[in-house]
């Protein structure tokens, strides 16, 4: 089910590049309509197996990616429409499409085991997507900064500079999205501290008594959250914007995908949960 | 009625002539009212900038129109009729429509895509047509010309990308600020170049504009011009901090910038950009500033070659944009040509509903038997044949392809239903 949302995304891809080079109204439009529709199809895809299994597929990191690819969807979506802008639609999408292929392959609603059967966990893991998909919104921003940085610094200009907002809105979205992000990111942990005190003592879970600091998943989450906090702190008390933060939301978006994925799958023994 | 276009440009007359037969220098209300008293001129429409004198005229005949305007020109912008005669252009029909869109897309203008001609037009039309002298033919015929010029911008790079050395540097301003309004500026030189850069600047508006210049007089007096502020020579680096755009012109034989200044300027700046624009020759900034975090230095050099891009990037647009003109053209002239065949398609179906007012007259006595119901029916059924009937020919006739054929296809329609002697014989 989850191929149809990946051929509009497909779709919404190939038009955002139609869009990008030749800059026409009419692929812009369709770019649009088509993440819209595959945004909308993949609302209905979650709902149903909301409805399948009884509680939201947050469950493993399948259907995590699944909400994730839809959450940043929408962020994007809405991006768009508050800033009018669809220049970066053509590097939002490609990483839409990658993402979306896991579930499209794959199974993404797992079953729920016993200990996860509680709201901290929802919260925990539905605030961590949202965070994820506004750092993935500043990273994507913060390439096209650093694009049109180095075609302004270069004096060669070339199709970021005839396409992209300016320097300093790309710096203020960068800094609200990363703003965001924070936000969720550390509603996430909170929550998901809370919840691991709740079940902890009582649960036998190996999983569950996998969780420390010293887990590769919540060691780098937190190196990234310690990362994302830097950078806030940063802009407001150093004086740091720009290039060096545009650096920073990029390399840790990068990171954070690592965790997601790849460790999210094969370097975690506290999150496998698929 | 005709369309008709007498006019000079920049391709066909020097300047001298241009200035002289600048409807700004003259009211336009007199002129719009003036053509629209000459014989045979119905609508009008003046268009008149520094590169071009424009009349765009529906007529009854384009050759006594090309006379009587050529005649008013003269006299009204008294410039003997011999010397204008050779720079004028007249256009017709179709032409005219291609002259428009090219002038409204900016093709015909001396810089290839400027955008301002579209402005002009659109400001001449709308004088002529709140002053109530244009009608429905002029009225189509410019918001098509603007919906074209309109296409043509958003399909083609053709309006991008500055072509002029000072709107190169506003645009790498807003490329690096977004808005300019409120941003710090600071003029080092207070020569010709300091000024005009400066004037533009203001036009932008930037908040506050400081002027430095070795002369504290000078500065002091450019700065009143421009609604700006002197700033000794001695507290550059310190203004430098708190600025966001620097311009230099002061043609020193020494760095007036050196690395070390801006790099001192930046520090307790941190990572807000400075954009420093320095049209010095020769140059004023050290070319090693541009190292520096942040900061973004544009020398004469950098922004002619800007320039030099764009204008070749716009060329390259032209052939594009040309075919777009043409594709408009004939969206307008088959309007045009469905509007010519209205007389022959109103006369088509006059003559079917006489025949069938005829024919049902002719068929009264034999119809009386029937009930009212029926005889409605009998009315309706002949209506809805009448017009199926017609359905075709009347699309056909609207959407000829070209003049010729619509002119045949009329030609067809008048003989072979004897429309035309009808019509005579109305008369």
């Amino acid at each position: 089910m989850n191929t149809v949302p990946l051929a509009l995304y497909v779709a919404a891809g190939i038009a955002y590049s139609i869009h990008f080079w030749r800059r026409t109204g009419s692929s812009g439009r369709a770019a649009t309509v088509a993440l819209g529709a595959g945004a909308l199809v993949h609302t209905f895809i979650i709902g149903m197996q909301t409805m399948q299994v009884g509680h939201v597929p947050l469950v493993g990191t399948t259907g995590a990616i699944s909400a994730f690819v839809w959450l940043l969807a929408l962020a994007y979506l809405y991006t768009e429409m508050t800033t009018g802008e669809r220049a970066m639609g053509i590097f939002i999408a490609p990483l839409i499409v990658a993402l979306q292929l896991i579930p499209a392959l794959g199974n993404s609603v797992t079953a729920r085991p016993p200990v996860l059967e509680s709201h901290w966990f929802e919260t925990h893991v539905s605030s961590l997507l949202v965070a994820y998909a506004a750092f993935a919104l500043a990273c994507v921003i913060s390439v096209t900064y650093l694009l049109l940085f180095k075609e302004l610094k270069r004096k060669h200009l070339g199709v970021f500079y005839a396409r992209l907002p300016s320097l300093q809105i790309l710096d203020r979205m960068n800094s609200r999205a990363v703003a965001i992000g924070w936000i969720f990111l550390t509603v996430g942990l909170a929550v998901g501290g809370v919840w691991l005190v709740q079940v902890g003592p009582a649960a036998a879970d190996p999983r569950v008594q996998a969780m420390s600091l010293f887990d590769p998943k919540i060691f780098i989450v937190l190196l990234c959250w310690g990362g994302y906090t830097f950078e806030l702190y940063a802009r407001r008390a150093i004086g740091w914007g720009g290039r060096r933060s545009a650096w920073l939301s990029a390399i840790g978006f990068a990171i954070l995908m690592l965790n997601f994925v790849p460790i999210g799958y094969f370097g975690t023994d506290s999150h496998n949960f698929y | 009625m005709h369309l008709f276009l007498l006019g000079a440009s920049h391709h066909t007359a020097p300047v001298d002539l241009r200035e002289r037969i600048d409807f700004a220098r003259r009211s336009m209300a007199d002129a719009l009212a003036g053509i629209a008293d000459l014989d045979g001129i119905a609508e009008v429409v003046v268009l008149s900038t520094c590169n071009r004198s424009e009349i765009y005229a529906v007529c009854d005949a384009p050759e006594t129109a090309r006379e009587r305007l050529t005649a008013f020109l003269s006299a009204f912008h008294d410039v003997p009729e011999p010397e204008l005669v050779p720079h004028l252009y007249g256009r017709t029909h179709g032409d005219v429509a291609r002259h428009l869109f090219r002038v409204v897309a900016g093709l015909d203008s001396l810089v290839v895509g400027e955008p301002q001609i579209a402005g002009q037009v659109k400001e001449a039309f709308a004088t002529a047509s709140e002053w109530g002298f244009t009608g429905t033919s002029l009225n189509r015929l410019f918001h098509h010309a603007f919906t074209a010029g309109k296409r043509v911008r958003a399909e083609t790079g053709l309006g991008e990308g500055a072509v002029s050395v000072s709107y190169a540097a506003i645009s790498l301003a807003r490329k690096i600020f977004g808005s300019l309004a409120g941003r710090r500026t600071l003029v080092v030189g207070a020569g010709e170049m300091a000024e005009l850069t400066a004037t533009h600047l203001r036009s932008q508006n930037v908040g506050r504009i400081g002027v430095a210049n070795r002369t504290a007089a000078h500065a002091a007096s450019l700065a009143a011009k421009v609604e700006g502020v002197a700033v000794p020579w001695a507290s550059i680096t310190e203004e430098l901090t708190a600025t966001d755009i620097v311009v230099t012109a002061t043609g020193s034989a020494n760095w007036t910038l050196t690395r070390g200044h801006v790099a001192d300027a930046m520090r307790p700046r941190r990572d807000r950009p400075l954009f420093v624009i320095d049209i010095g020759l020769p140059r004023d900034v050290d070319p090693a500033a541009s190292d520096v975090e942040q900061v973004f230095l544009y020398n004469i050099d950098d922004l002619q070659e800007i320039v030099r891009e764009n204008l070749e990037r716009r060329q390259a647009q032209v052939d594009e944009a040309e075919q777009m003109v043409r594709e408009e053209v004939d969206g307008y002239m088959r309007w045009l040509r469905s509007r010519g065949s209205i007389p022959t398609v109103v006369a088509l179906r006059q003559h079917f509903e006489q025949t069938r007012q005829a024919e049902l007259d002719r068929l009264a006595p034999k119809l009386a038997s029937l009930s009212p119901a029926a005889r409605d029916r009998v009315d309706e059924v002949t209506r809805l044949l009448v017009e199926r009937l017609l359905s075709s020919p009347t699309e056909q006739l609207k959407q000829a392809p070209d003049d010729e054929s619509a002119a045949a296809d009329a030609d067809a329609i008048n003989r072979l239903f004897g429309l035309r002697d009808q019509s005579v014989r109305r008369r």
